[in-house]
């Protein structure tokens, strides 16, 4: 599978696994890096909340320059942390652009007897916004501290058992996926030479797409074993990364807690 | 001591209806040291996966330890090694992964952190513990799966093909860990010229899926007749050999061979 499919497909994949794998910035010094797990977890989650919660363009945008800020006292490459979280805002936005043209407000532009309205513009570029700014809070977390140790975080913060198995398994399931997505792109293309039309493109894609759901499927039953093999069938219980809470901590928190009221006050008022 | 795992009677079939096991008893004694060859295709993966206990055989059943027939009891004294690295390593970085069985298993946190620092020197991985496992060459990962195994101690080893694209030096080191593993050691591979060196005895797995042979590792690797019928090629040493010297005389490995030259020579 060569052409224009062929190569999207492949970058897009490419793309979506680095999303979900940690990157060595995990084990660099950093702002975040140094923060007791437990309290990274609940302050950017809480941060995230507070992103929830806003309702106007410029608080959202007050959020997005503190999550560049965290990202830079934590060595996170702002490149990275943008690939990481691009990809769940635009597929928000293309579902809910249609919003610009039915919500009300005064008409900016007509076209097919169809009127795209300033209050529908608003609330589409607030949606992205947000939905990126929380999303890019996520990414820092897990790319500045392990996966085991956000699990282990949770653990520790009494999250139900049963919730901390649907995180674990979830994340190491969708990061398989785009692995075995990528590896069947990449042996398809290996295999393939010459160009092809547009339209044998997306035939064989979608002749992919069914192997892909039989070998994902198979990959997922294999590693479930490798899994069970090392006690994966006892609750998530890895080693915890928790360290003494000091001044960052706090100061962390404290913005957290600042965010959310803040949040809540300007949205609910007093 | 009685046998750490015993099976009988196994039979698998594929939900495809491929049999890759045909009434298979075995029993495996505690401490010993045993091979289970076969070519491509016999059953090797599929008999280690059902002693393992991660796969329900269609017939049969296996006893661990004398006293239970659930894999899960004793999850912790069991290390299955998958073959393929890929469907063993799930986690986040190599060092995540090492961790993932003595934290999950039980293993005390400063235990687990001499353990991963002791493998990862001697299986030379420690510039990769902060990588993510896929982004490593085929030895790589397969010497990161080899640690992930040894790290919790387990008793019994169950080791599917470990020498897979690993290169000449760290297949030396990893035969090293598992000659020094005190337990239990059941490999599992078509790569019959290593054998000699680890176990004392070998079974021989059919192309149906049967046990063509048991017995102590001299008897079974000299019979060249029994091997090619299998599908497998006698070692380097035993074909070279064959017909010159009596069975019993036969050099299993090189360095045997050598010092059978060199007195030859003197
Ligand atoms: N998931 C499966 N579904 C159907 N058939 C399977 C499956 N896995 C293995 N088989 C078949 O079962 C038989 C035994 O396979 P198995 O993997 O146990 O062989 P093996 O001895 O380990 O081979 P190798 O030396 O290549 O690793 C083979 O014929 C194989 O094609
Ligand atoms: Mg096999």
């Amino acid at each position: 599978m060569t052409g224009v499919v062929g190569r999207s497909v492949e970058s897009i994949t490419g793309a979506l696994r680095t999303v979900f794998t940690a990157e060595q910035v995990a084990s660099a010094d950093g702002f975040l890096q140094r923060r007791d797990p437990r309290v990274s977890l609940c302050s950017v989650a809480g941060l995230a909340l507070a992103v929830m919660l806003t309702r106007t363009v410029a608080v959202t945008l007050c959020f997005g320059v503190v999550t560049v800020l965290l990202a830079r006292l934590s060595a996170v490459p702002l490149r990275q942390l943008l690939a990481r979280s691009a990809v769940v805002p635009l597929v928000s936005a293309v579902i809910v652009v249609p919003q610009a043209v039915l919500l009300p407000g005064d008409a900016l532009v007509r076209a097919f007897g169809l009127a795209v309205t300033d209050g529908g513009v608003a609330y589409v570029v607030l949606f992205t916004l947000r939905v990126g700014v929380g999303v890019a809070l996520l990414s820092l977390i897990v790319m500045t501290t392990p996966f085991s140790s956000v699990v282990a975080a949770m653990r520790e913060l009494r999250v139900p058992v049963a919730l901390v198995w649907v995180v674990a398994v979830t994340y190491r399931y969708l990061f398989l996926f785009f692995d075995e997505l990528q590896r069947l792109v990449l042996a398809r293309n290996s295999r393939t030479t010459g160009q092809s039309s547009l339209r044998d493109g997306w035939r064989d894609a979608k002749r992919l797409v069914g192997t892909f759901l039989l070998r994902t499927l198979d990959r997922g039953e294999r590693v479930g074993r490798g899994m069970r093999a090392r006690g994966g069938s006892r609750p998530p219980s890895p080693y915890s990364r928790s360290r003494a809470v000091d001044g960052g901590d706090y100061a962390l928190v404290a913005l957290a807690v600042v965010a959310v009221v803040g949040s809540g006050v300007i949205r609910w008022g007093l | 001591m009685g046998p750490v795992i015993e099976a009988r009677g196994l039979t698998h079939e594929y939900p495809d209806g491929t049999t890759a096991l045909r009434d298979v008893t075995v029993a495996i004694e505690a401490g010993e040291r045993v091979a289970v060859i076969g070519a491509n295709g016999s059953g090797k993966s599929t008999l280690q996966l059902v002693l393992g206990g991660l796969v329900e055989p269609t017939a049969g059943a296996v006893e661990y330890f004398g006293e239970t027939a659930d894999a899960e009891a004793v999850r912790d004294r069991l290390g299955v090694l998958l073959q393929d690295p890929d469907d063993y390593l799930f986690n986040t970085t190599v060092r995540e992964d090492i961790e993932y069985g003595p934290a999950q298993l039980g293993m005390s946190r400063r235990a687990a952190t001499q353990r991963v620092a002791h493998l990862a020197a001697e299986l030379g991985l420690e510039s990769l513990l902060d990588r993510p496992p896929f982004r490593l060459s085929g030895g790589e990962k397969q010497r990161a799966a080899v640690a992930s195994v040894l790290a919790f101690e387990p008793d019994v080893l169950l080791l599917d093909e470990p020498f897979g694209a690993v290169d000449a030096g760290y297949r030396e080191r990893i035969l090293e860990l598992v000659t020094d593993h005190e337990g239990t050691v059941v490999l599992f591979t078509p790569s019959v010229d290593v054998v000699p060196e680890v176990v004392d005895r070998v079974l021989v797995v059919g192309q149906d899926g049967s046990i063509a042979a048991d017995g102590p590792v001299r008897d079974v690797l000299t019979d060249t007749a029994l091997l090619r019928e299998n599908g497998l090629q006698p070692p380097a040493t035993v074909q070279l050999f064959e017909g010159i010297l009596d069975a019993d005389d036969v050099p299993l490995t090189v360095s045997d061979a050598r010092a059978h030259l060199l007195d030859e020579t003197r």
